[in-house]
């Protein structure tokens, strides 16, 4: 078992990730901290970990999603105007409607933030099914719609949030001041919500099944049309869910937001081990990728490389990790092979 | 497979939760020794590090440290932290790092106020003193912002552009970012001073991604769209980086007046296209500032909330001057036929 747990994909992840992360704490240094004097390691503190893990955390809520969609054969690349049009969308319903109280701010920004994620998820189902072109072309194209929509209902501002929602978005949650665990929370929920539905329950096998062979699924008497759209729903809900987080953490929304972000979400899932062939991936290795991603943009400043070389180091770690996973699953093949030849 | 994905989900949970744990007590000593005696970090976080006026920022910010430095002894650190592209959410998120990773002070131009609002009155909550410089976030707790009035630049871009067209024509107003609070403000300055000039018409404001190469083919594309263009009121001198306007415009016909003046667009004051910029000392930006939270991070004095910068007209007559200036400001790229004018 020993022997298994440390051969699977999640712990060769969490292993690369510890390993940064100790190095990171070696090398990061140490600063005074302004009000209390005390030395404190400019990598391994409560703030820097927590900041970390939010910053992965719109990521890796997209990309459970994404990884659903990837599994299944396609791919999603709306997710960042998803992200912009639910926010942008909840501050200006908030800012119109301006309810009162807490629980009528958060839930109403709830209902309107998944509400559009499902509504882009449905449309780009509807048009992958209905139209037969291939997602890429079909999400490419809503990827500049949705913005666009973005763009125009907002004018193009900022649009601030009820300090309400905020509040809740950093609530400290008992910890010390300044320590906001809520995007963390909310990461580790999806990521075992998405864990669970693509293990443990029909659907998700079906999601699998589909995207390693559509013929036979469609042989096997699986309803393709009904589970790729519930794919892009799932996608779609999650980037919702992410454009609310985000909105309520740093207060406001705008066209502009999650900019490029899919290809981050997208990176996340690869690096995460899921196929984008379709029929392999998982979202736990997901939530590990977008982890691993952002601690590599971390050690860049951290270890005081030069940050103009961001996008070649993340570049080459996405195609390092991708390389290594394929050798790892062929050296798996063999191992398997030559085990099944010695019986 | 799934027995071990759901293992695997708890040992993370459980991991994260101990290196929080860990983290809380783990990661702290204690010291005697006072901030300040370690000198100072001051971490910049501009626009985007891929447009030049912010290197030129970058620049000053550093010969100010170097200065102060030699003339008290206070080691001043200048880390750049500025995003590869603009991105308000990033921008609230290297704040966060900077105060994490123990700097003294913030000096920062924002993409989008409302984004980096929380981020600023966090670190000025837990100890670090912020200032803006060049886009401001007013509603923050920042203790002081440097940089040009938006509302006059814009005004004063169009007042230069009436003069050279005659106070007649069709005019185009080119934008930049939609998102930044500063470039707005411009574009109501430059269409409050054209309702003084009742025969000039603007046909429309132009957004753009601010790369030169997006700016330039954005001012070609509305040229071929409105013919009847016959002066730019920019905002900001983003097309001018290029070359593409000095062989694409006829200087007969179109009049441009830009906010900049870096190296790469005095050859449009020389052909005449552009007869004016309104040039921001962007160097200062940096050298300013920095002595500014000198001032009041180390030396404990007031700083005004609002510190003013004069903008620069440059003309064929000071050509040469400016690009001497520009050129001991560290900039490499200055052409030596500019600097030896008289």
């Amino acid at each position: 078992m020993i022997k298994r747990a440390f051969g699977s994909q999640q712990a060769g992840l969490l292993m690369v990730i510890v390993l940064l992360g100790v190095l990171l704490a070696i090398t990061a240094g140490n600063h005074v901290d302004q009000r209390t004097g005390q030395v404190v390691n400019n990598f391994y503190n409560l703030h820097t970990l927590l900041q970390t893990a939010t910053d992965a955390s719109f990521f890796a809520i997209m990309a459970v999603g994404a990884t659903v969609v990837i599994i299944s054969g396609g791919i999603d690349l709306s997710v960042g105007s998803t992200y912009a049009l639910a926010g942008v969308a909840t501050a200006m319903v908030l800012r119109s409607a301006a309810p009162d109280g807490g629980l009528a701010i958060v839930g109403l920004a709830i209902v309107v933030s998944l509400g559009v994620g499902l509504v882009c998820g449905v449309l780009n189902g509807l048009m992958v099914v209905g139209l037969g072109v291939h997602p890429f072309i079909i999400t490419l194209g809503t990827m500049w719609i949705v913005r666009g929509i973005a763009f125009v209902a907002s004018r193009a501002e900022s649009i601030l949030v009820p300090s309400g929602l905020t509040a809740v978005a950093k609530a400290s949650l008992g910890l010390s001041e300044s320590v906001y665990p809520v995007p963390l929370l909310v990461m580790l929920a999806v990521t075992a919500i998405g864990s669970v539905y693509l293990t443990r329950t029909v659907m998700g096998r079906h999601v699998f099944a589909i995207g390693g062979n559509p013929e036979a699924s469609r042989f096997s008497g699986l309803n393709l049309s009904r589970i790729t759209i519930g794919v892009f729903v799932i996608s779609g809900l999650t980037a919702g869910l992410a454009a609310l987080l985000g909105a309520a953490f740093y207060g406001s929304a705008s066209c502009g937001d999650a900019t490029g972000y899919e290809l981050y979400v997208i990176a996340s899932a690869v690096v995460g081990g899921a196929s984008l062939s379709g029929g392999k991936g998982s979202a736990v290795s997901a939530m590990l990728g977008a982890l691993l991603i952002v601690l590599i943009r971390q050690s860049i400043r951290t270890m005081r490389f030069d940050q103009n070389y961001e996008w070649i180091i993340i570049g080459c770690a996405t195609i390092l990790a991708v390389v290594l996973d394929q050798a790892s699953g062929r050296a798996a093949l063999r191992r398997l092979s030559a085990s099944a030849t010695r019986r | 497979m799934t027995r071990v994905a759901l293992r695997y989900a708890s040992a993370i949970v459980f991991a994260v939760s101990m290196g929080l744990v860990a983290a809380c007590g783990g990661g702290q000593s204690s010291s005697s020794q006072p901030a300040a005696a370690r000198g100072m970090k001051i971490a910049v976080i501009a626009k985007s590090s891929t447009n030049p006026v912010f290197l030129s920022a970058r620049t000053g910010a550093e010969a100010a440290a170097k200065e102060i430095t030699a003339k008290t002894n206070v080691p001043i650190e200048i880390v750049w932290m500025t995003p590869p592209t603009e991105d308000g959410q990033v921008q609230a998120q290297r704040i966060a790092q900077a105060v994490n990773e123990g700097a003294s002070a913030i000096l920062i131009s924002c993409s989008d106020a409302g984004k980096v609002n929380g981020a600023i009155n966090d670190a000025v909550a837990r100890g670090v003193d912020v200032m803006t410089f060049d886009s401001d976030a007013p509603e923050s707790k920042r203790f002081a912002f440097y940089g040009v009035d938006d509302i006059k630049t814009g005004e004063a871009v169009m007042d230069e552009l009436a003069k050279q067209m005659g106070e007649k024509g069709a005019v185009a107003i080119l934008a930049g970012n939609q998102n930044a609070p500063n470039l707005r403000k411009r574009v109501d300055g430059v269409k409050q001073a054209a309702a003084k000039y009742p025969k000039m018409k603007i046909v429309d404001t132009f957004y753009h991604i601010e790369t030169p190469q997006d700016a330039a083919a954005e001012v070609l594309r509305v040229q071929g769209a409105y013919p009847e263009v016959q002066g730019w009121a920019m905002i900001g001198g983003w097309p001018l980086f290029t070359q593409t306007l000095l062989t694409d415009l006829d200087p007969k016909r179109v009049k441009i007046v830009a906010v900049d003046g870096l190296p790469a667009e005095l050859p449009y004051v020389e052909k005449g296209l552009a007869p004016v910029l309104l040039a921001q000392p962007t160097y200062l930006w940096g050298y300013v500032s920095v002595q500014k939270i000198y001032d009041k991070v180390h030396d404990k004095k007031d700083v005004p909330a609002v510190i003013p910068m004069e903008l620069v007209r440059v003309t064929k007559d000071n050509l040469g001057t400016w690009a001497r200036q520009l050129k001991e400001w560290g900039f490499t790229d200055v052409p030596d036929a500019y600097t030896k004018m008289p």
